[in-house]
């Protein structure tokens, strides 16, 4: 699937948003990373969106990236199985896409997005073509995210 | 004082939890609800607690029933009615907020939010009841 000039848009608006989730809950600088290895065993939050956009918004990281990032939002350590790691992807997610959301256009926005759901799925390869997506880095971890239509 | 935090997220519930300590509200206890059905029943059986609630805080986006439908039971079932309740949620469309409000909302903030921002519309609300 090309992109479209819309997608190239919202690419730069999720890059925004990522970039805002990161600064304000976490205290941590992230920012777009070109190329990287799709994470072995990762941990997965998904959400639904209805109506305007239709699709499935996707965050993924392996689970040491995954604990880290718990770790920053929550502001205190955790062990690599804590349920509050899935639980704080599934909030990350959450703020990324709604934060995404709130970034589009009036007509674009006209949707609606479902509580996170979690998944931990054997692999996720490459970036889907089926919409866009993008990997990013904060202090070297890496994690992606897409949007899939 | 007393204040329930209502999020699906436990993660969020103490960041939440974090962002109001760090607006200089002593919270005493944080009763914490998963879902606006949850979070009616804390409401009922606060009725009954010796010290009240003086603050409720709601993620709108939530399974079960959720922090919109959570603030019309409220209101019908005229519950806590002098607490007031902040809204943080990442929804920030207009007609959702302009129904939170209608429904009894004091305050909104959007996330990704700063503890800043936590403070600037949390703590005049308690000032002002």
């Amino acid at each position: 699937m090309s992109l479209t000039i819309d997608h190239l848009d919202w690419i730069g608006r999720l890059d925004s948003t990522v970039s805002e989730v990161f600064e304000m809950m976490l205290a941590r600088s992230c920012a777009p990373t070109e190329s990287a290895n799709a994470p072995a065993q990762p941990v997965s939050a998904r959400i639904q969106f209805s109506g305007a956009i239709a699709g499935e918004f996707v965050l993924f990281a392996s689970r040491p990236v995954a604990q880290i990032t718990a770790e920053a939002l929550l502001g205190s350590v955790s062990d690599p199985n804590d349920p509050m790691v899935e639980d704080a992807m599934g909030e990350l997610c959450n703020m990324i896409a709604g934060g995404w959301k709130t970034k589009l256009e009036a007509e674009a926005a006209a949707c609606a997005i479902s509580p996170p759901m979690i998944s931990n799925p054997e692999s996720i390869g490459t970036l889907s073509n089926d919409g866009f997506g993008r990997f990013y880095s904060f202090e070297g971890n890496v994690f992606g995210v897409q949007m899939i239509f | 004082m007393r204040a329930l935090i209502i999020d699906d997220s436990a993660v969020m519930r103490k960041v939440v939890e974090r962002a109001l300590q760090q607006s200089g509200i002593d919270l005493t206890e944080v009763v914490q609800a998963a879902n606006g059905e949850e979070a009616l029943e804390a409401l009922k059986a606060d009725a009954a607690s010796p010290e009240k609630l003086r603050l409720i805080v709601s993620d709108i986006n939530m399974p079960v029933m959720d922090g919109l439908q959570f603030l019309e039971a409220r209101r019908d079932q005229n519950l806590a009615p002098g607490v007031p309740v902040v809204m943080i949620t990442t929804e920030g469309s207009e007609p959702v907020v302009l129904r939170a409000i209608a429904a009894g909302a004091k305050g909104y903030i959007c996330k990704p939010f700063t503890p800043e921002q936590v403070k600037a519309r949390v703590v005049p609300l308690l000032e002002a009841v």
